[in-house]
């Protein structure tokens, strides 16, 4: 190296070649951030999207107005709400932590060492597990109907658990199904109806299954506001029983009520967000079908859903697989082995964005049709 | 890159304005010891040779144009000729020197840095000044004192 070029690695870069150089290195940054995309999580029932603004005021208001004393344990107001929203009285309407407490109440109340919980299956994965925390047995019904049920009915049955729509598969329980189960059932058998996800079915009216209560009375109907309302964070289901239930749901209550932020959340959202619901599901019935009707006849096999979870398999691959897979495209779903379907996996559906991801995943990894 | 507070909105944007570190294309070896005073004497030496061509331009390149000027008219008899050639070549070596005295200041940057100085700015402006100070106060003395007021070419008694 000779003298001049040593001192010339001095040279500087002049102001036009340092912004040109910034300019390089913003954009560089840019695009490394636009390239990275965000997984999105199918494996969950839950809504993804943050609770309304009037949802969040009502709690940050009954927060600051006094958790220093008990909220009303019997949420009086709540259930008033609740009641006059399905037509029904208030006493036959009992407010919980969440459905699945409800559900968990019940099945303690009800179950009797050795008696049986009957359910299809796959099915809610929490039933199996009520009955055996009430020392009772749970019997899974393979497949998803009321014949089926029926025949697995015997004297030590006695609570029949029907997740309507089924999650993970989606099957819907008609009404005359329903009805037809009810009736055929023995005295002795409660029948819960798990109506979690009803909100997104289409082929069920609204509350027509509460119709059932005034001919059935051994019907427990469990609603929840934590998957359609999206407020899974607060706890807050409730259940509906038919006349005459009172004692029965009084024990289904938690000792000291449903805490007071859970009791304001839940109340605003009924009164204030009944639209933005709709909307919501709407959107899933929507791109449910969207899903469906694209992996028609393609190596993905999806069966129609009444609910917002698509249950689904790809020929030829496992479901722990194909969900391994998926995760590579930023795509999380649920597999189905946990409740010993291993060549299944469950997909959630909800907003257009991420339909169009769970398409995009499965055409990249099974050779799926994407229409879009 | 704007940083110039009056830019933006009289925020000052990253650095203040010449604070940010230089940037080279890759970073120099950096000499230790004995190199680094060599570098300083050679910085030195072209400090020292920029004031020289500074104050060349105060009087050394005028008088050799004008003596070069009074040639061509002592041969051409013709004194619009010995006056065009000597202001032209006059302002032709100016504008030379003053190349050559950007160049110097570039490179003398290059080896006050090489010298471990974080030199930003040249020195040509300073070099200027202190010629034009000097160069006046000769021309100054030589007029006043040495040449005199008076026209050379008027009678003197």
């Amino acid at each position: 190296m000779g003298l001049l070029d040593y001192y010339k690695r001095f040279e500087a870069l002049s102001d036009e070649e340092v912004t040109e150089e910034l300019k390089r290195q913003s954009a560089e940054r840019k695009a490394k951030a636009l390239e990275r995309v965000e997984p999105v999580d199918l494996s969950r029932t839950t809504w993804p999207g943050l609770p309304h603004p009037y949802v969040v005021n009502s709690i940050t208001y009954a927060a600051r107005r006094g958790l220093n004393r008990y909220a009303d344990p019997h949420a009086a107001e709540l259930r008033a709400e609740i009641a006059h929203r399905h037509g029904v009285e208030t006493g036959r309407v009992v407010v919980g932590n969440g459905a699945a407490q409800l559900l968990a109440s019940a099945a303690t109340v009800l179950l009797e060492p050795l008696d049986e919980l009957v359910t299809a299956w796959p099915s809610y994965p929490l039933y199996p597990q009520l009955a055996r925390r009430a020392h009772g047995h749970a019997v899974p019904v393979p497949g998803f109907g009321a014949d089926r049920l029926l025949a697995a009915v015997n004297d030590r049955t006695r609570i029949v658990a029907v997740c309507n729509p089924n999650d993970p598969t989606g099957e819907l329980m008609s009404l005359e199904e329903l009805d037809h189960l009810l009736g055929s059932l023995p005295e002795r058998v409660v029948v819960f109806l798990d109506e979690a996800l009803v909100e997104y079915a289409d082929r069920m009216p609204d509350d027509g299954s509460l119709g059932l209560l005034a001919r059935h009375e051994r019907l427990l109907v469990f609603r929840t506001l934590s998957k359609a309302w999206g407020l899974a964070g607060l706890r807050c289901g409730y259940v509906i029983g038919p006349d005459g239930s009172q004692a029965l749901l009084e024990q289904l209550e938690p000792d000291l009520g449903v805490d007071e932020l859970a009791q304001a959340g839940a109340l605003e959202a009924l009164r204030s967000t009944g639209a933005r619901v709709a909307r919501g599901i709407e959107t899933v019935r929507v791109q449910r079908e969207r899903v469906v009707e694209a992996l028609r006849d393609g190596p993905v096999e999806v069966q129609p859903s009444q609910a917002n979870v698509l249950w689904m398999r790809a020929k030829g691959m496992d479901g722990a697989e194909l969900a391994r897979r998926l995760e590579l495209h930023g795509v999380i779903v649920q597999p189905g082995g946990a409740i010993g379907e291993p060549g299944h996996i469950r997909a959630s559906v909800h907003l257009p964005q991420h339909a169009e991801r769970l398409m995009h995943a499965l055409e990249q990894e099974t050779g799926a049709k994407n229409p879009s | 890159m704007r940083t110039d507070p009056t830019d933006t909105g009289g925020l000052f944007i990253s650095r203040r304005p010449g604070t940010r570190p230089v940037r080279y294309r890759e970073v120099p070896d950096r000499k230790q010891g004995p190199r680094r005073a060599v570098d300083a004497i050679v910085a030195g030496g072209i400090l020292f040779f920029m004031g020289l061509v500074a104050c060349c331009f105060w009087g050394p390149i005028p008088m050799a144009w004008l003596w070069v000027g009074a040639q061509i008219k002592y041969h051409t008899d013709s004194v619009s000729i010995g006056i065009f050639v000597a202001f032209l070549g006059m302002i032709l070596t100016l504008l030379a020197g003053l190349a050559l005295m950007r160049r110097l200041d570039q490179f003398w940057i290059l080896v006050r840095r090489a010298a471990g100085h974080d030199q930003r700015k040249g020195v040509i402006g300073p070099v200027f000044a202190v010629a034009a100070v000097v160069g006046v106060t000769l021309f100054t003395i030589w007029l006043v004192l040495i040449a005199g007021l008076s026209p050379s070419l008027a009678p003197t008694e």
